[in-house]
């Protein structure tokens, strides 16, 4: 029997098992698909909105949690979340992340707006936009997912907390693509990974540099060999390069998931992809296995303590049925802050705070969940990642630090429980 | 003031004004139509996508149902291309008397609607998600009908015959010239120009909104009741034949198979200002439980959108008076003022369906010709519209079959739909519009499974790009379409739809974050709302 | 209706990308659109009787998006029975008619197996294969063993142990490989089990239903669980050493088929892939682990079947209790085989192309031999790398010093 098992293989349940198999327990990671790193940008955005934009996250947390004592930081804590991100920074090698939580940098998205993180891969780091500068955004012709003339536009508009100015304009390149005119990002990526490709896309670019601007390019810079890329791309243009993440697919993610779940199972992680956990036996106030869906049979995995780390409503872990009720899938543990029958879910305009967004799954400060009346439901199982109550993260920008703090404290609670 | 010279002005860009125009302009007159919006942005744009056989009718009201099969084969000859014949099915369902299928079988042979009864067992074989618990099923020649498709097919006809279409122009006033109209006043809402157009005669086909413009022109007390009835997407085609439940008319009674999705309709609730219809929690769960009589499990099947249409429902002052406006004379109105008000060169036309618009508009444009001493026949009836001259009928496959073509040509825009560049880039430029929102009428794009939330940023980097558009600009389009998208989707927010938001948010928060673009002065009045 | 689940599931897409983002094939060649595209997205615009899109046709079936799918649609079945209307609409060639009957081949070939092994080896006939039947002539199609499992079944006389497992061998053990259907019974003996082979099995339907031929593959399906759902009833399980054949029965003639017999039904739920049940043996303290020491580095393939049983990857839990033995698990998706599809002569450079990076990896580490679950994967990684390839099976039964 496994000590622990973890189920969801997003950022926060990636988080847990590594963090969990570290300290020497031994971890099977179950999932239904593939996780949301696929679909996010690949920054880790600690707060960038709290509601103002927040130029140091440190600095401002302290306020921002007593003002929100129901968010998941409440409950993980400044600390907690210092160490998940430093712990976090070393688990990379040549392709490094930057950044602290010292201070947000601000960077470029695919439309040009500009949006706070606080850690972000390297080939990502040149496009902060603290300090203004000059910028040439290269959009390429068979990339559909990126308007390098709306960027360049829009970022030319933005403006910097300390006033610089920003000047940018756009080029667009068409690299060979034996003529087929509709690549996705991932598409790009591979063939960037091919030294000849990235040859001659330099050498397209190189046609349109003037000065010292820097070159921001869609996220495409390679999959499996991202750091030579990127080191590649600069050096044969002689001038900084940055990446800008885009839709999904997202590369930058998939390379995320790759080191990660790589770590895992070099390590002797054992993963399971293609198999939904659909609920749990359990003997008291302790959960003995959790039940998945395999071909032609439900198979028990039981395990010493459990995670559940499947996001909430974006990845149907937490489901809100056609009856309007709620009901978290695995575990079938109570959703705190949906709103009464009768009342409004979502307000009418789309950028307004939606009454919904902040339901979830409500944790004591060991992240283990709680009922309505505030009693621990189970005492082997800690919830992470999305399925938390209490923050909207898309808006708030502080998405991927509630996945990795949440799974880095989870596997604290875990160690101290096995102790 | 710049003033626009013509023959006929025709006022409103519904199916009942563009069906004018058409009329109209192919009998040689010079014609300009004006619609506020874009066309069928009003009730022709909001309706569930039925050409109907009459059966609905054949019980309770048979002129309607005769002028309905009559229309039928008409539009099937002259519309094709707007129209998938995919049959209609009138079925016993556990909640209807079986009795009343004997009346429905009368009703439709005394008004000459091909119907047959066939076993259920067959319509399971053909439908099988329908309710096994139907125990009656009678065919008829219901079909699907595109309203977009059909309202620019017209106004493609009638620039085809000279005239001209101008959308975004709203009316501020009616010119008199005494007890004779002449033409109206008119704002180009993009540009912000006024300016007169001078017209020997003027239509008023504004449908639910009739009564105002009569008002403009001094014919006041033209009394258009506002029937709302809301209709709901279903992600995919559920059934492929037209379902309608063997009863009296009566709500959600319907479910139509239209292009892509499969529509439930709908409600029926008097409301006072066509311009704010809204979706109340209430209609929608009636919806969504009158869809699980039709189909088992339609309520955990994929609700994509809501909308509400603004029915028009001219009242007679000889019907009495009821809150159910269904019982309305849905027959159409065709008032002439010049005997009503005295005023001359003017006539209103509301009420109907959209199944007998051709009709509606032809007695319209005859009664016009009576009264300018001009002897000219419809053509309408005869001469297909310029999409429907193979006579080929719309079918589902289409998109998919053509992209196999261009594949490795063109890139897709809007996957959902099957939408590819070239055809984005070329109504962009058409309609020269920079409103997202017409775009997707006009090409279904952000109308699937994912509404908008891939395709959408690129729709607005092409059209930076095509339209030559500032980045403010830009973005207040993506602005716009995100919100009028919020209004028809956050009413059905559950299972599938609530996972595909939240991803949708992720894309326009947390990765493009939408909310924190630039904003101009023009920002600082934030678009309002639009009906 | 099974038909309407699957259909139905195309409503859990949200268009993620994530699902074409693995696709092997689409990443091989721009003739497939992907299987968000041909799948959930497509499947809008069908109504049942006609598929237009022939793009279709290059998908190999081999699921990997319905595994990787976060949202629960079943990508890979919409396809699969999209791809039979298409088939259906076309004509299907006789080609696919024949490559889809292995047993059937293989019972006339098996009498005469050196006459027939050289025929399909001489490149002469090979070309003229390709030119009228549309079979790649650098195919690799099996050898025929000349012998059968079922006639070394019925001799095999084993030791009378207590408990009894059913052996589902399947035409590859039976026409092309019986040693390792020999080898498989070694095992079982060797931990306590009787091992009962059902006589008269036949195939199991796979490769015509991959082909579009659904009526003629339900058939198959009926016969062959008509032969073992007697022994599930009485309580026995089912091992299959084709991964492929096994998932067959305990999942996609359900899902695919749309099958929803008794028999059916009893022989899914016993059904187990031979490394799985091993695993289980081992999880509750039943397997046998005295083991010698093989010392040997090797790479292992997961066949996309094997990813469908959604049971995680059992063999790497048996090869960890070999000493001495190194296995690298290579990661990648598919080898492009896809049971039938690498043979046909428009997709065999497809195949080959989906493959390469795992043939790279296997050649790169200069091995003894490769390692995998799937007969017809390991005879196109034999076919690619020219490096023997063997079912984890082989290596359990070494390492027993059976």
């Amino acid at each position: 029997m496994r000590d622990v098992l973890v189920v969801g293989i997003g950022m926060s349940g990636l988080t847990a098992a590594l963090r969990c198999q570290e300290a020497g327990l031994s971890v099977t990671l179950l999932a239904k698909g593939v996780g949301s790193t696929h679909l996010a940008p690949g920054t880790i955005d600690v707060l960038g909105y709290g509601p103002d934009l927040v130029e140091s996250p440190s600095q401002a947390l302290p306020r921002f949690i007593d003002g929100s004592p129901e968010h998941p930081y409440a409950r993980i804590g400044v600390d907690a979340l210092s160490r998940s991100l430093e712990w976090f920074g070393e688990r990379f090698d040549a392709y490094r992340y930057t950044g602290a939580v010292d201070e947000n940098l601000l960077l470029p998205t695919a439309i040009g707006s500009i949006k706070p993180s606080a850690l972000v891969p390297e080939s990502l780091s040149a496009g902060d936009l603290r300090n203004g500068g000059r910028f040439l955004i290269v959009g390429l012709r068979q990339l559909k997912d990126f308007f390098p003339a709306l960027v360049a536009q829009n970022i030319a508009n933005a403006k910097t907390p300390s006033g610089a100015g920003i000047s940018a304009r756009a080029v667009q390149i068409e690299p060979p693509t034996n003529g087929e005119p509709d690549l996705s990002s991932l598409a790009f990526a591979r063939r960037f990974d091919e030294p000849e490709f990235l040859d001659a896309v330099a050498k397209q670019i190189g046609a349109h540099l003037d000065g010292d601007e820097s070159v921001g390019l869609p996220a495409v810079l390679g999959v499996q060999h991202p750091h030579e890329v990127w080191t590649g791309l600069q050096d044969a243009l002689g001038r900084p390069v940055f990446e800008i993440p885009s839709l999904p697919p997202s590369v930058p993610g998939m390379r995320l998931y790759e080191i990660l779940r790589a770590q895992f199972e070099a390590g002797g992680g054992r993963v399971v992809v293609g198999a939904e956990a659909v609920g749990a036996d359990t003997d008291g106030d302790r959960v003995t296995a959790v039940r998945v869906a395999a071909a032609a049979r439900i198979k028990p995995y039981p395990a010493g303590h459990f995670v559940l780390a499947t996001g909430g409503f974006g990845s149907g872990a937490i489901e809100m049925g056609a009856n309007w009720s709620v009901r978290e899938k695995v575990f079938n543990l109570p959703v705190a802050g949906v709103p009464e029958d009768g009342n409004e879910r979502f307000g009418p305009r789309y950028f307004d705070a939606h009454p919904l967004s902040r339901a979830g799954i409500r944790v004591d400060d060991s992240l283990r969940p709680l009922d309505d009346n505030g009693n621990r439901v189970y005492a082997n199982v800690t919830v992470v990642g999305a399925c938390l109550a209490g923050s909207e993260a898309w808006r708030e920008k502080s998405g991927e630090g509630i996945s990795l703090s949440s799974g880095y404290k989870a596997a604290e609670t875990i160690v101290e429980e096995q102790t | 003031m710049k003033n626009v010279q013509t023959e006929v002005l025709v006022i409103g860009g519904g199916a009942t004004g563009s069906g004018v125009a058409w009329d109209a302009a192919a009998r040689g007159f010079e014609t300009i139509l004006v619609e506020r919006k874009d066309l069928a942005e009003g009730t022709t744009g909001r309706f569930h996508g039925l050409l109907h056989s009459g059966g609905r009718y054949a019980v309770k009201d048979r002129l309607a149902a005769e002028e309905c099969i009559h229309e039928n084969r008409i539009l099937r000859r002259v519309a094709s291309d707007a129209i998938e014949d995919t049959g209609g099915y009138f079925v016993t369902t556990p909640w209807d008397d079986p009795a009343f299928g004997d009346k429905f079988l009368e009703g439709c042979r005394a008004c000459e609607i091909p119907v047959e009864e066939i076993s259920p067992s067959q319509a399971f074989q053909d439908e099988p998600r329908i309710n096994r618990g139907i125990s009656r099923v009678f065919t008829v020649p219901d079909a699907a009908i595109d309203g977009w498709k059909l309202v620019w097919d017209c106004a493609k006809a009638t620039t085809e015959h000279g005239g001209r279409v101008f959308t975004y122009h709203q009316v501020l006033g009616i010119l008199r010239a005494g007890d004779v109209v002449r033409g109206a006043k008119v704002r180009n809402e993009l540009s912000g120009e006024e300016f007169e157009i001078h017209a020997d005669f003027t239509i008023n086909a504004t449908g639910a909104w009739a009564g105002k413009i009569a008002d403009m022109a001094g014919c006041p007390g033209v009394q258009v009741l506002a029937g709302k009835g809301i209709m709901i997407a279903m992600n995919h085609r559920l059934v492929n034949t037209v379902i309608n439940r063997c009863t009296m008319p009566a709500d959600g009674d319907i479910l139509v198979p239209i292009r892509t999705v499969s529509v439930i309709g709908t409600t029926d609730i008097r409301i006072k200002d066509p311009d704010e219809p809204d979706v109340t929690q209430d209609e929608v769960d009636r919806m969504l439980d009158d869809g699980e009589k039709l189909v088992p499990g339609f309520r955990k099947a994929r609700a994509l959108r809501v909308w509400a249409g603004v029915r028009p429902l001219f009242k007679d002052a000889r019907a009495a008076e009821t809150t159910d406006t269904r019982d309305v004379s849905r027959s159409h109105a065709l008032l002439d003022h010049r005997d009503r008000d005295g005023v001359a060169g003017f006539l209103t036309i509301t009420g109907g369906k959209l199944t007998t618009f051709r009709m509606m508009a032809e007695e319209t444009v005859d009664m016009m010709c009576e009264q300018l001493g001009a002897q000219r026949a419809c053509r309408t009836s005869a001469d297909p519209l310029p999409s429907s001259k193979t006579g080929k009928f719309m079918w589902l496959g289409e998109r998919l079959k053509e992209r196999e073509a261009t594949m490795h040509e063109d890139q897709l825009i809007c996957e959902c739909e099957l939408i590819q560049r070239s055809s984005l880039e070329r109504v962009m430029t058409q309609r020269s519009s920079t409103i997202l929102d017409d775009i997707r009428r006009a090409l279904r794009l952000g109308m699937g499974p994912c509404q908008g939330g891939f395709c959408m940023y690129r729709a607005t980097g092409i059209l930076h790009d095509v339209e030559r558009m500032d980045s403010w600009a830009a973005n207040r389009s993506l602005r716009d379409f995100l919100q009028e998208r919020w209004k028809g989707v956050q009413p059905i927010l559950y299972g599938d739809q609530l996972r595909q938001a939240r991803l949708d948010d992720w894309i326009f928060q947390g990765v493009l974050d939408v909310e924190h673009l630039p904003t101009d002065q023009l920002d600082d009045h934030p678009a309002s709302d639009r009906a | 209706m099974i038909e309407d689940l699957i259909r139905g599931s195309l409503d859990h897409c949200i268009k993620c990308t994530i699902c074409e983002s693995h696709c092997p094939v689409s990443r091989a060649t721009p003739l497939f659109p992907g299987p968000k595209y041909v799948g959930p997205q497509a499947e809008r615009f069908r109504t049942g009787d006609t598929s237009p899109d022939d793009s279709l046709d290059y998908c190999s079936g081999c699921g990997i998006c319905t595994h990787v799918c976060p949202q629960g649609v079943k990508v890979a079945e919409i396809n699969s029975r999209a791809r039979r209307t298409l088939k259906e609409s076309k004509g299907i060639r006789l080609r696919d008619k024949v490559i889809a009957r292995p047993s059937l081949s293989a019972k006339l070939a098996t009498p005469v197996a050196p006459v027939a092994n050289w025929t399909l080896r001489s490149k002469p006939i090979r070309a003229a294969i390709e030119t009228t039947a549309g079979v790649d002539r650098r195919a690799p199609l099996p050898t025929f063993a000349g012998r059968t499992f079922q006639k070394w079944a019925r001799k095999h006389e084993g030791p009378k142990l207590g408990r009894s497992v059913v052996y589902f061998h399947g035409c590859s053990a039976n026409w092309f490989e019986p040693d390792l259907g020999a080898k498989t019974v070694a095992v079982l003996e060797h931990n306590g089990f009787n091992v009962i082979v059902p006589k008269g099995q036949d195939c199991c339907g796979l490769p015509l239903q991959s082909n579009g031929l659904f009526d003629d593959a339900t058939g198959y399906v009926n016969r062959l669980v008509a032969k073992l759902a007697p022994y599930a009833r009485e309580g026995y399980d089912i091992v299959a050493t084709s991964t492929s054949c096994g998932l067959m029965l305990k999942r996609e003639a359900h899902e695919i088929l749309g099958m929803e017999s008794d028999d059916l039904r009893v022989v899914s739920e016993r059904m187990y892939d031979i490394c799985e049940f091993l695993l289980d043996l081992h999880d509750r303290g039943e397997l046998k682990t005295e083991m010698a020491p093989l010392s040997l580095k090797v790479p292992y393939h997961v066949p996309c079947q094997q990813r469908g049983h959604e049971m995680g990857k059992p063999a790497l839990g048996l090869f960890g209790l070999i000493p001495g033995l190194e296995v690298v698990d290579t990661q990648r998706t598919c080898c492009g085989i896809a049971g039938t599809y690498g043979l046909k002569k428009e997709k065999y450079d497809i195949a080959m192309e989906v493959g390469r990076s795992l043939f790279e990896d296997i050649t790169g580490m200069e091995p003894e031999l490769s390692v995998c679950d799937s007969e017809t994967c390991r005879w196109q990684i034999e076919h690619a790398t020219e490096i023997p390839s063997v079912h984890p099976i082989e290596l359990l039964h070494r390492s027993y010093g059976l």
